[in-house]
């Protein structure tokens, strides 16, 4: 850490003047380099994304023959007909969200109350309980014994997998855990005593403290938990009803890919540029499916910025 | 003395250890409550499947049950680390990691401190969700981009032609070596935004006397970054470092698998690569087994070494 | 707080709106999952009008695919008829790991399809007693081809095939398979000519080229080659044609025994013309760096002169151009060999597609077992086979004397995916046993096959170009296929997951997919040592391990397959 803790004394004439002038041209200089290079950082990531936008708005047809760039060529919405016809989607969208929410909550609430109880030194068994921790990020049992697990335990086929396996995370709790270290003992000394025990303590004075950490993690567990279709592939799958969003835009993308080696299918014969017009194409699918998947979580943002302002420090165990 | 919430965490109390005893146990028995049943949770999830690791030391058939698999010992490892690949894949796997995690790290460190220097709240916050975007694109899509950047008539091509840095088009996918530098810039693209978003809350940490004592003394915003911004983050940067290093050898499948050929395959394939084509592929568990085990002890192993290390350095450490 | 009390509030609601979700969710599926019953497969309450039994069979589909709608017309009409529906699950990621906790957990729907994996683990029942007794029409069906269906392991039949039935040597309009394609244009602007050799492809290619620096704009490209992920017969395949041999995968079979091509000399010879081609400026320098979809992009251009490739892989691409109006820019394959007197064996009688179609799992009841059987027999019928494959009398097809033609609106509706979730049961019908040929009234059975409906489907530009060369439809371009080898095709040999076998097909790929490139963008003069280098890697392997298990499967089939 930065030392501090006393106000530095006052700096001579000299240097004051000295900084005065130089203060008056590094700014300039520094802002306009700064705004440029943003600019050009806004321009490198901006592209792809617009781009995907672009695409998803074009005649898959003619997307194959590349060039896209900035503006459709054949402006049409049969991607996004396509995307919506099997309405399938319409529920997974709802799935997706109850399971994002349960998610970030319970996420939230479990580790940041295990987060706190670990960054208590005089806890005996902190050392242990945080090393089994930190091993889980370092392996992975496999997917076979994974599933006999569910299986065990009557998760298949039930909503409650979409929450219940991913309930902690211990990159999430490092952060927590550390942030928490930052808050001053101090309020934790004079409410140990009033009389609080450690659970009042979490809840009356640390988790309030904690919204900006709690912000960060709600975004990373939000993102997380909508992005994610692997688990509806192996453990759900059977269930139409319980399909999340992503996984019923990644069935989509694959029937597209499939569609054409049905030669009966491909088959030019008989078409008429018109037909041809409202085919969609792999391409073209995964671009709008895409901007469909994104454009919910892309909104949550904005309303998670707000608490960045306030603060957030991750630091670690400092003996 | 100072009660502010954000404290510097310099003063601390000198490490307690405790004996256990049934005193103690019933004296933390709400750290207990709050934090073992969710270890025990985790022991359930995590640990428990675990016991699928001896599929390694079969040749799993999934038909069969656990009793009726046959055991052929060290065999698949010896599969693994005797194939003439092995090492060049291990070298490949090592080399993309260690260039993105350097790559990552300076670049998002960097952009973070570039960013924090925006003064107009709008502008930064615009910025900072735009950068993020190509988080939220598949590899897909993103390595859809980059090869057609890197064409001949693509447009990192057409601007070093332009700037009469190169006469012909360089066939950036054809030769080896550029494989590398184009997966982390690759990754750099599309994760930067995403990672700078850490820095940034723990920068809105740091206290603003420090900045204020640095302006009277004179410096320029290029000393204030170097010595307030950039010290009130190491914390966050050596936690995620250590973290880091024990996921050096996930390089990932995707880019490499989307952008290699067979131009470059010796330059391309990863360990995940090598595992997917010998052993899902050929209904081969075992392998996938093995190699999942092989990089988890060499993962904990540098983990640990980090660790320590950082220690030794009178820095943060996790454990 | 005033603060905390509204986050404490908002809190708690948003975990009441969850939770509710969640519930409705949960609940619908269990009201659901009681009334159908899953794999009993007992009566619903619902009454049919025909007093038939509902019942729903669940299948598992092993490829992506997307959900019929809920009034599909044509399930429809199938469950009014016989009672049966289904539910379907498509696959979506990748099939290894799915079938993996599947097997383990042994968590089967009623019917999956075929999958080598699912026979290896005991997944199927055996389906010949079932058949015998319950399905005489399926029988019928099968009745050639009994033998070719048995598991060389037991004996049993596991499965019933979906493709390679066929009472009548119909062929389609479209040509889907291996070729080597050539733009229209390039043998219009040389007359006309028959092409019969790789080398006269090659001059007509450098001609035009030469006249044609550029099309459209953009950069000609002479010859295109893919290898893409999976995609790889673009780079791989052509020798085995050239020389005359159908597509037997990764090896020629000649007199009965089977043996790789890739480090045979006639092979070199192929990858020799292409290194000179590359030296004379005709390969795309790009072509084994690209992706699929650059590759899509070029042809759909018309900037690519010609390429080995099967068609129904750009399609795609094609359609793009006929969009663009550019049919002169679309391609016509062309069966070459390496000398005249050769002759091309590209275009094959369809075998029979073992180890694909569905099979019934050891998890459906002997009920349902019986009853999915009796189903199959019921929708093989001619009447029901029609509908699965034409449409409704009317609605998607007209018959005029008798003969069975679409209208252009109803040709435009088949190409649209969305009209067909609706309207058609492919679903079921891609994996479900099916009459290829003709019908009892001489109609073919595949709409693309439909003499008729060929010829209305030509457009002007195509008419024309067939006219010259005296043909009916591009399949005319290709010798007429020979009778198959007893034990064709090679490719559809399974080579046993974890085998030697299998490890050493996929080194054996690897190293060509590292070595041809190579050899053939070298420099002429270094092509040799190229060559030599990738074909002692060759050697290295265990290439013996493969081609015995091939042997060994093709002898197995030449003694039991013609026994009938």
């Amino acid at each position: 850490m930065a030392n501090h803790t006393t106000r530095p004394g006052p700096a001579t004439a000299a240097a004051a003047t000295k900084s005065v002038r130089r203060n008056k041209i590094e700014p300039i200089l520094f802002n306009t380099f700064n705004t440029l290079f943003m600019m050009g950082l806004v321009v490198v990531t901006l592209y792809p994304f617009l781009n995907t936008i672009v695409v998803s708005l074009n005649a898959g047809n003619d997307t194959i023959r590349g060039g896209i760039y900035l503006w459709p060529r054949e402006f049409t919405w049969q991607n996004y007909k396509a995307l919506f016809a099997s309405g399938t989607i319409y529920d997974a969208f709802w799935i997706s969200v109850a399971r994002t929410v349960l998610s970030t909550l319970l996420n939230l609430g479990l580790t940041t109350m295990l987060a706190y109880t670990l960054s208590r030194r005089e806890y005996v068994f902190r050392k242990p309980i945080t090393l089994i921790f930190i091993l889980t990020m370092y392996f992975n049992a496999g997917l076979i014994p994974g599933y006999f697990l569910m299986k065990d335990l009557h998760l298949l086929n039930s909503f409650w997998v979409y929450v219940i396996p991913s309930m902690i995370s211990a990159f999430n709790m490092i952060v927590i855990r550390t942030y928490i270290g930052t808050i001053s003992e101090s309020l934790v000394e004079s409410a140990r005593i009033d009389g609080a025990g450690d659970f009042k303590i979490f809840i009356r004075i640390i988790f309030p403290l904690c919204k900006p950490v709690l912000a960060t993690i709600a975004l990373f567990v939000a993102v997380g938990a909508w992005n994610s279709w692997f688990d509806a592939f192996i453990y759900t799958s059977s269930r139409q009803e319980l399909s999340t969003l992503q996984y019923e835009l990644m069935k989509l993308l694959s029937s597209s890919m499939n569609a054409n080696s049905n030669p009966a299918v491909a088959a030019g014969a008989g078409m008429t540029q018109d037909s041809a017009v409202n085919m969609v194409t792999p391409i073209s699918i995964r671009a709008a499916a895409t901007v469909v998947a994104s454009v919910p979580i892309l909104l949550v943002y904005p309303f998670m910025q707000k608490y960045f302002v306030v603060g957030l420090n991750v630091g670690s165990v400092k003996e | 003395m100072e009660e502010t919430l954000v404290k510097d965490s310099a003063v601390r109390k000198p490490k307690k250890n405790k004996k256990i005893t049934w005193a103690v146990l019933k004296e933390q028995r709400q750290l207990i409550y709050m934090s073992v049943p969710l270890t025990a949770y985790i022991i359930l999830f995590a640990y428990v499947p675990i016991w699928g690791w001896t599929m390694a030391f079969q040749d799993y058939k999934p038909a069969r049950s656990f009793s009726e698999q046959k055991w052929v010992g060290f065999k698949h490892f010896e599969f693994l680390f005797k194939d003439d690949n092995f090492l060049q894949v291990l070298r490949n796997t090592l080399a993309m990691s260690v260039i993105n995690m350097i790559l990552g790290f300076a670049t998002a460190i960097i952009l973070a401190l570039l960013l924090n220097e925006i003064r107009k709240v709008f502008w930064k916050r615009t910025v900072q969700t735009i950068s993020y975007l190509p988080h939220f694109l598949s590899w897909i899509i993103v390595t859809g981009i980059v090869a057609t950047s890197l064409a001949s008539d693509g447009i990192i091509n057409d601007i070093l032609m332009k700037l009469h840095l190169i006469e012909e088009p360089i066939q950036w996918l054809s030769e080896g070596k550029y494989f590398w530098g184009i997966v982390g810039a690759s990754h750099v693209w599309k994760e930067v935004g995403w990672n700078t978003i850490i820095y940034l809350a723990a920068m809105a940490s740091i206290d603003p006397s420090l900045y204020e004592a640095a302006d009277i003394d004179g410096a320029s915003r290029y000393r204030k970054m170097f010595h307030v911004t950039l010290p009130g983050i190491k914390p966050t940067i050596i936690i995620l470092m250590i973290m880091q290093v024990g996921h050096i050898l996930e390089a990932g499948f995707e880019v490499q698998y989307l952008l290699g050929n067979g131009l470059v395959v010796d330059w391309s394939q990863t360990i995940d690569i090598f595992v997917l084509k010998y052993g899902l592929a050929q209904g081969n568990y075992s392998l996938a087994t093995a190699a999942g085990i092989f990089k988890t002890v060499v993962s904990v192993t540098l983990l640990l070494i980090a660790n320590g290390i950082s220690k030794r350095l009178g820095e943060e450490r996790l454990l | 707080m005033g603060g905390k009390k509204k986050s404490v509030f908002r809190f708690s609601m948003l975990l009441l709106l969850s939770l509710g979700l969640v519930l409705s969710a949960c609940s619908g599926g269990n009201i659901k999952e009681a009334a159908k019953n899953g794999n009993n497969g007992q009566a619903t309450e619902e009454n049919t009008t025909n007093g038939v039994e509902p019942f729903e069979i669940s299948v598992f589909i092993g490829e992506a695919g997307q959900q019929p709608t809920p009034d599909n017309k044509i399930y429809k009409l199938i469950k009014e008829e016989t009672g049966a529906s289904f539910k379907f699950e498509f696959l979506a990621g990748d099939i290894d790991q799915k079938l993996g906790v599947m097997i383990a957990g042994g968590d089967y729907p009623d019917v999956m399809t075929a999958n080598q994996k699912l026979t290896a683990a005991g997944a199927f029942i055996p389906l010949e007693d079932l058949i015998e007794e319950h399905a005489p029409n399926l029988k019928k069906h099968y009745e050639k081809y009994w033998n070719m269906m048995k598991d060389p392991n037991d004996g049993h039949i596991y499965n019933l095939p979906n493709y390679g039935v066929t009472n009548a040597d119909v062929s389609s309009s479209w040509y889907s398979g291996p070729a080597f394609w050539i733009q229209k244009d390039v043998l219009a602007e040389a007359g006309y000519p028959e092409v019969k050799t790789l080398d006269q492809y090659f001059d007509l290619i450098k001609q035009y080229k030469e006249k044609h620096p550029t099309i459209d704009g953009t950069p000609t490209i002479g010859f295109e080659i893919l290898n893409y992920d999976w995609r790889n017969w673009g780079l791989f395949n052509a020798p085995q044609h050239l020389i005359g041999h159908p597509n037997d995968g990764g090896v020629v079979v000649k007199d009965g025994k089977a043996e790789i091509f890739a480090d045979k000399d006639y092979a070199k010879r192929y990858y020799q013309k292409l290194n000179e081609m590359n030296a004379l400026g005709i390969i795309d320098k790009e072509a084994f760096t690209q992706n699929y979809d650059q590759y899509m992009a070029k042809i759909s251009s018309g900037a690519v002169l010609g390429m080995f490739d099967q068609h129904w892989n750009f399609q795609d691409a094609e359609n793009a151009l006929i969009t663009q109006k550019k049919d002169n820019r679309t391609y016509v394959g062309l069966p070459l060999v390496f000398d005249e007197g050769i002759k091309d064996h590209y275009k094959d009688r369809p075998a029979l597609n073992l180890n694909n179609g569905f099979g019934i799992t050891v998890n459906a009841s002997e009920e349902q077992q019986v009853r999915i059987i009796k189903l199959l027999d019921t929708l093989i019928q001619e009447d029901w086979q029609k509908i699965l494959s034409w449409g409704i009398e009317g609605e998607d097809y007209i018959v005029e004397n008798g003969r069975f033609m679409k209208t252009q609106e109803q040709r435009d509706v088949f190409t649209d995916a969305t009209w067909k979730l609706a309207n058609k049961a492919d679903a079921f019908f891609k994996h479900g046993p099916k009459t290829e040929g003709l019908f009892s009234d001489g109609n073919a059975t595949d709409a693309a096959a439909q003499p008729e409906e060929m010829a209305a489907a030509l457009r002007e530009y195509d008419k024309n170009f067939l006219a010259q060369y005296g043909f009916n439809t591009y399949v005319d371009f290709f010798s007429p296929a020979p009778e198959n080898d007893i034990a064709y095709p090679a490719w559809s040999v399974d080579l046993v997951d974890g085998s030697e076998a299998k490890m050493v097909n996929t080194k054996q790929n690897e190293l060509s997919t590292k070595y041809l490139p190579k050899a053939i963008l070298a420099k002429p003069e270094e092509f040799d040592s190229v060559w030599d280098e990738y074909v002692n890697e060759i050697r290295k392997l265990n290439i013996k391990a493969y081609e015995d298990r091939i042997n060994e499967v093709l002898q197995w089939r030449k003694d039991t397959w013609s026994v009938k």
